[in-house]
């Protein structure tokens, strides 16, 4: 079991972060670039000093700066960190890397067995500038496991290879990290990586814990607007009924068509639409819809609401505003969907399923439009 | 042409040079005797650099010192110093009437006209190009590297003798090459505080000055043959190191 609670200062803010990891457990510390997700990190292993805080492994204490304080080096920690960059010793072969860690014999089974496992038994006397990049992020990855390291930290280590790579590698972590019981935790500005990834993830932004959750459940259910926007809502409209309520729109989470049970009724103009992997991209400009704080607003005026009647239905009081009765403005709202769409100036109806609403200080507002029982109902 | 330009003193001194002008100059009793001074002087002073410069240039190297501009500067001053000078302040430093002079004097050791002499001379002309490529070698050291070492388990003393030297060992071999070369070459600081016993370079001058240019040359070629091998093997070590890592 992993345990930290922290507080570490960085020039522009301080990092206070509280973290648990059970054995076998696997956390992704998700959010964006510059929130302090390596700062944790390294403060686990030992490479950045904590100004308060009480760091455990395994009932062990790494670090603790009550009195009577304890900071264990580097090197007593038994803390596994994997980076981008593999970092594997460019003067010694592939095998004498694996075997570096502690009392690790290069030529015993259990090197050969991992490397096997690992897909690198045959080029364990090859240096590692002969490896691919996924090669030497696997010998990195046994390098760790054969140290017996009491937890694996992995600071966005595949986030400079393809995606196919980049899952086979999360899986095999994933594998690995279970098969031992290990605690590991993953830093990633990818939700899909951490969602592959990990059995609960903890939104970080500018230092603090935003929410901590399952994989799915931070996105179905983002804890405040800022989780909401960091996990891919990309727009926010007014919420009928709830002053200074907005229900978030995620592009994947919007289908055609109109199901009132199943959420929130938008209708509109296609603005553009583009290609997204096998989907396709649209910008909806949903005339009348009321802009909220965080939304996109073309600033044309409403032309009533749109879809009247569909929005929401009204049965729990969560459709977007009325046109115009609270200022009205044209909003854009993405989403993706699986056909091709019409061509632009169309109009196109959508459902966003079961948005979150969010209140004007941007905690969860409690009660999404479409709710859970309606959409049981349904 | 210009690689032809760069070596053409040593091509000059090849097509002024006879067999018989090497044997003449090089066969009488103790010709030989500057050449055993200035290998047993470079080799002490190379050990000496080694023990005592490494460890400021890995430090210069990681800024662990306080005010690391201040050290870098006064390592670029003695490097910029011209070796006449060094010699003269030397007199000052190190003379038999100085605090330093008294104490060795009580071990019967003299910094002036000695090996000891001759041995700091070449250690104050040749100390600065080495410090500077040694802290050149540690800092092409990735920190992350050694950053995974300790995380692994080694102690910083362990992680220097498995990562940090062997990364820096062929960046180190060149400054320990050139530094030999300084060392062996050395003449203004020489000259000064060391002039017996007679190195190479003061066996050139002296046998320029008493009977001619031809009978120096054959020491020229003496010096460049015990001088430019260390660099030449340094080099060729550290390429084939490079090369070894390059798979």
């Amino acid at each position: 079991m992993l345990k930290a609670d922290v507080e570490v200062d960085r020039r522009d803010f301080t990092v206070r972060a509280a973290i648990e990891v059970g054995p076998g457990e696997r956390l992704a510390l998700f959010g964006p670039s510059g929130a302090g997700k390596t700062t944790l990190l390294e403060t686990i292993a030992g490479l950045v000093r904590p100004r308060s805080g009480l760091i455990e492994l395994a009932g062990r204490t790494l670090t603790r700066t009550a009195t009577p304080a304890v900071a264990v080096p580097p090197w007593q920690r038994q803390v596994g960190l994997l980076r981008q960059d593999p970092g594997l010793f460019p003067h010694l072969s592939v095998r004498d890397n694996l075997a570096y860690g502690r009392a690790t014999d290069p030529r015993g089974a259990e090197l050969t067995g991992l490397a096997d496992a690992l897909g690198i038994g045959d080029l364990l006397d090859a240096m590692p500038t002969r490896l691919s990049g996924g090669q030497q992020h696997r010998a990195a990855l046994g390098r760790l496991l054969l140290a017996h390291c009491g937890v694996l930290l992995l600071d966005e280590p595949y986030s400079g290879l393809d995606a196919v790579l980049r899952r086979t590698l999360t899986a095999l972590v994933v594998r690995l990290a279970t098969e031992r019981s290990v605690p590991a935790v993953l830093v990633a500005h990818e939700l899909a990586d951490a969602q592959a990834f990990a059995n609960r993830i903890a939104v970080l932004d500018r230092g603090v814990v935003l929410q901590t959750g399952g994989p799915d459940e931070v996105v179905l259910r983002p804890a405040v607007l800022r989780v909401a926007e960091l996990v891919g809502y990309l727009g926010f409209v007014p919420v009928a009924g709830r002053p200074d309520t907005v229900a978030g729109i995620h592009p994947d989470r919007v289908v055609p068509g109109a199901f009132p049970a199943r959420g929130l009724v938008l209708t509109g103009t296609i603005a553009a639409s583009r290609p997204a992997g096998a989907a396709f991209e649209v910008d909806l400009l949903c005339a009348g819809v009321a802009a909220g704080s965080r939304s996109s607003s073309t600033g044309s005026s409403g032309s009533g609401l749109p879809g009247s009647g569909q929005a929401g239905s009204g049965q729990d009081g969560t459709s977007p505003d009325g046109g115009g009765s609270t200022g009205s403005a044209s909003t854009v709202v993405t989403c993706r969907l699986a056909e091709r769409p019409g061509a632009e100036g169309e109009t196109v109806t959508v459902t966003a399923l079961d948005p979150p609403c969010f209140g004007p200080d941007g905690s969860a507002a409690g009660g999404r439009t479409g709710s859970v029982p309606e959409r049981a109902a349904s | 042409m210009i690689w032809i330009a760069l070596l053409g003193p040593v091509i000059t001194l090849l097509t002024h040079l006879s067999w018989h002008s090497i044997v003449s100059s090089l066969s009488y009793a103790g010709a030989l005797d500057p050449l055993v001074v200035s290998l047993e002087s470079g080799g002490v002073t190379l050990a000496v650099l080694f023990v005592i410069c490494t460890p400021l240039a890995w430090m210069l190297a990681h800024g662990s010192l306080p005010f690391p501009r201040i050290w870098e500067a006064g390592v670029l001053c003695s490097l910029l110093l011209p070796p006449l000078v060094i010699g003269l302040l030397l007199v000052f430093m190190v003379g038999p009437y100085t605090v330093f002079g008294n104490v060795i004097a009580h071990f019967n050791l003299s910094a002036t006209n000695t090996f000891l002499a001759l041995v700091i001379a070449q250690i104050y002309e040749s100390a600065p190009y080495y410090v500077v490529g040694a802290q050149a070698a540690f800092g092409s050291v990735n920190p992350r590297l050694e950053q995974q070492a300790a995380l692994l388990g080694d102690r910083p003393i362990r992680v220097f003798r498995r990562v940090t030297l062997p990364l820096a060992a062929p960046g180190l071999a060149m400054a320990l090459a050139v530094a030999w070369a300084r060392a062996m070459g050395a003449f203004g600081a020489v000259i000064i505080i060391a002039y017996h016993p007679y190195g190479l370079p003061l066996q050139i001058f002296t046998t320029l000055q008493e009977t001619g240019l031809a009978s120096a040359l054959p020491y020229a070629l003496v010096l460049l043959v015990v001088a430019l091998p260390l660099p030449l093997a340094a080099y060729i070590w550290s390429a084939r190191a490079q090369g070894r890592r390059r798979g």
